[in-house]
């Protein structure tokens, strides 16, 4: 029989719960056991673990979060590779490890698959950008969350003549930034692969408000380069503020219109919660095709969503960089700015 | 008769069904609408003598103009933390510049009442909490007609057991906290969660009570943060999950250690609030080594549509003071008092100060809401 063991590891995203349950359902169905490893990476090596079958995941598919826990911990930063994680790995007779993770995780999981590791990888990420895959689920549901957001915000900051600058995820890249901007009609979108200039920004919101429409709403990805160090807030103890590039952007923005501004970040709540419908039915589809990659042998891949089909590709894709928006979509946005 | 309708200070969801409630029960009387655009500011602005000025702060409603503001939180008139009798040097407007000699702040409480008789406005219907509403009883005592509504989203204006706002901004505390749980719960981390709310923890205390959250650090009550980290790394322990939810008004204090403030003050005295959040998180961080999620709610409490209470109460209150300005009645507040609409003379806004009573709700010594007593109380505790 064919015993499968299962983590889920980074940050943690909607659609995590609907992933382990489709691996687990669709392997049980097929005959396999599935164990699953608490807070990732950690519960293979401290051999932390729970078995998984029908009734253990029933009922988790509307909860966001991970029934597993999740962690940062890697087997070649804590560890020493596959050595670190073979002792638990044999104990349960383990024939293949599907991991649950993002960029990071599935790199280090593309180099235990080198050292001979039977693994398949499933992508998830609300950042959505992970080049082998055409999306990731998380991202609608952290698309929406910020939307929603933007939608109640405007409201306020048209009550108040202000300028609301709403910062969401995507320290890298301004997938969510682009697409809850474009969602609920933001006046400027700052991301970090255009570079916009805050004077250029300024100008936009001035002739806006020139134009009798004396709110704006500004949407920022948290990775947009910070105009300027020094104006960081400190805390009340010297040390550099948890929280964004919107609070140096806010104080510059401030100052090149003249117009009252106020920030929101939205952190941790574009993760928390259920999932939409769509990252629903596309974590349950991965995790199906995963369990059954697992089960059939087809182990070294990942499954990714290619148009509107789910494929496998090798793991080992997962290195390339990272996917950044596309330019066009940007472009598309900018003709609705101000 | 010709009313004038305002909202001042914060927006909160339930102004704009307020307004047309308003506009719809007068015009059953043949009475018109004047909506004052950015609270009392438009008042500040209008020059009688200048028709642009009455365009730009003077708005006629009639029914189709409010037709669909109700779906929509905000307010569509517009608000301000203006007010006209401390009016700050950079905000008097040209028109009366030569009338303000020195560094300020002034006066105009004459232009004011000279803008509403030249506009013909028989009464005033203000929409506001302790600030807004203090102009509107200046107005009152100079012998302009004027009717209060209050709101605020903290619920603590004195003399009625209910604001507009309050009930929808706790809803969504108590939603936005329910979200962060899988991702604490995921990552075995700590929660600061940060919400609104200046001298009084209502909002902190009452969303914290409703979420279940572990501790709740209201204004009220200085804290330790040394017993703070303690208590919530037992409850970390505790929690089957290894997470723990803790919320912080803005206005909190960590024991010897004063206000998180920046800016400058505005009309009212107030300063901007914020940071204690992230003091309170980068303490946490250092103290007990954990991984902390620090979150704050901020204007998300206070933004988009109201729920089914603040519909319901905005809608009534509009109803009472509408019948209040139609009747000739001035200087009184629509109000909640022991679950049953009234009116109350605005000075009662005055006599006293609307703050959690903290040896009823409040556990001091384990920093977290306690319900001592519940019979007798009004719907939401105080």
């Amino acid at each position: 029989m064919t015993v499968i063991g299962l983590i889920t590891a980074g940050g943690d995203c909607p659609g995590l719960n609907a992933a382990i349950r489709a691996v687990t359902t669709r392997a049980v169905e097929a005959g396999a056991r599935v164990v699953g490893f608490r807070d990732g990476w950690t519960g293979v090596m401290t051999n932390d673990f729970v078995l998984l079958d029908r009734d253990a995941v029933r009922g988790i598919l509307a909860r966001g979060g991970t029934i597993l826990g999740t962690s940062r911990s890697d087997p070649y930063v804590h560890g020493s590779g596959v050595a670190s994680l073979t002792p638990t790995l044999d104990e349960h007779g383990v024939d293949v490890v599907v991991v649950v993770g993002g960029d990071g995780t599935l790199r280090s999981a593309a180099r235990l698959a080198d050292e001979g590791l039977a693994v398949v990888g499933v992508p998830k990420t609300i950042d959505n950008d992970i080049p082998t895959t055409d999306v990731t689920f998380g991202f609608d549901t952290a698309v929406q969350i910020a939307s929603d957001a933007i939608d109640r915000l405007t409201t306020t900051a048209e009550a108040h003549n202000r300028v609301m600058i709403v910062e969401v995820m995507g320290r890298t890249q301004g997938w969510i930034a682009l697409y809850a901007g474009l969602s609920a009609g933001a006046d400027v979108i700052l991301i970090p692969e255009v570079p916009m200039s805050l004077d250029e920004a300024a100008h936009v919101i001035a002739e806006r408000h020139a134009a009798g429409h004396h709110y704006s709403v500004v949407v920022v990805a948290e990775g947009f380069p910070s105009p300027d160090a020094t104006e960081l807030a400190r805390d009340a103890f010297g040390f550099e503020r948890l929280g964004g590039v919107a609070y140096s952007i806010a104080p510059v923005l401030e100052r090149l219109t003249g117009f009252e501004t106020r920030v929101t970040v939205l952190g941790h709540l574009q993760r928390g919660g259920t999932p939409t419908a769509f990252d629903r039915v596309l974590a349950t589809r991965l995790g199906a095709a995963a369990g059954d990659a697992a089960v059939t042998g087809n182990t070294g891949v990942m499954v990714a969503a290619r148009g509107t089909d789910i494929v496998t590709v090798p793991l080992s894709e997962a290195g390339a960089a990272i996917r950044g928006v596309d330019p066009a979509l940007y472009d598309i946005a900018r003709s609705f700015f101000g | 008769m010709r009313i004038g309708i305002l909202t001042g200070g914060g927006d909160v969801p339930g102004l704009n069904p307020c307004i047309k409630a308003v506009v719809e029960r007068v015009a059953d009387h043949g009475h018109e609408v004047v909506g004052i655009r950015g609270g009392w500011a438009g008042v500040l602005n209008v020059n009688p003598d200048d028709p642009s000025t009455v365009d730009r702060w003077l708005l006629p409603l009639d029914r189709a103009r409010v037709r669909t503001v109700d779906r929509t939180g905000g307010t569509f008139l517009h608000t301000s933390r203006t007010n006209p009798s401390k009016v700050g040097r950079d905000r008097v407007p040209d028109f009366l510049a030569d009338r303000a000699q020195g560094d300020g702040p002034f006066d105009f409480t004459d232009h004011a009442k000279r803008v509403i008789e030249s506009q013909r406005l028989d009464v005033l219907i203000a929409i506001g909490g302790d600030d807004t509403l203090s102009y509107a009883m200046r107005l009152h005592d100079e012998g302009v007609p004027v009717i209060a509504i209050p709101k605020t989203m903290d619920n603590d204006v004195h003399g009625t057991d209910y604001c507009i706002g309050f009930s929808t901004a706790v809803s969504r505390g108590v939603e936005f906290i329910h979200d962060l749980r899988t991702s604490t719960g995921s990552h075995e981390r700590i929660a600061v969660v940060e919400l609104f709310g200046r001298y009084s923890g209502e909002t902190s205390l009452i969303t914290g009570y409703l979420a279940g959250v572990d501790r709740a650090i209201i204004p009220e009550v200085p804290f330790d943060i040394d017993r703070l980290a303690e208590l919530i790394m037992a409850d970390k322990a505790r929690n089957p999950s290894n997470y723990a939810m803790m919320t912080i008004s803005e206005g909190a204090i960590i024991e010897g250690g004063e206000m998180s403030l920046s800016g400058e003050a505005d009309a009212y005295g107030h300063r901007k609030l914020g940071g204690v959040g992230a003091d309170v998180a980068g303490l946490l961080k250092r103290i007990t080594g954990q991984g902390i999620i620090l979150q704050s709610i901020a204007y998300l409490m206070r933004s988009g549509a109201p729920d089914s209470l603040d519909l319901m109460v905005a809608t009534n209150y509009a109803s009472m003071a509408a019948d209040l300005a139609m009747e000739g009645a001035s200087g009184r507040m629509v109000a909640l008092r022991g679950g049953t609409y009234t009116n109350v003379p605005l000075s009662v806004t005055k006599e006293g100060v609307k703050r959690v009573d903290v040896d009823e709700l409040y556990d001091a010594e384990q920093l977290r809401p306690k319900v001592r007593h519940v019979s007798g109380k009004p719907m939401f505790l105080y």
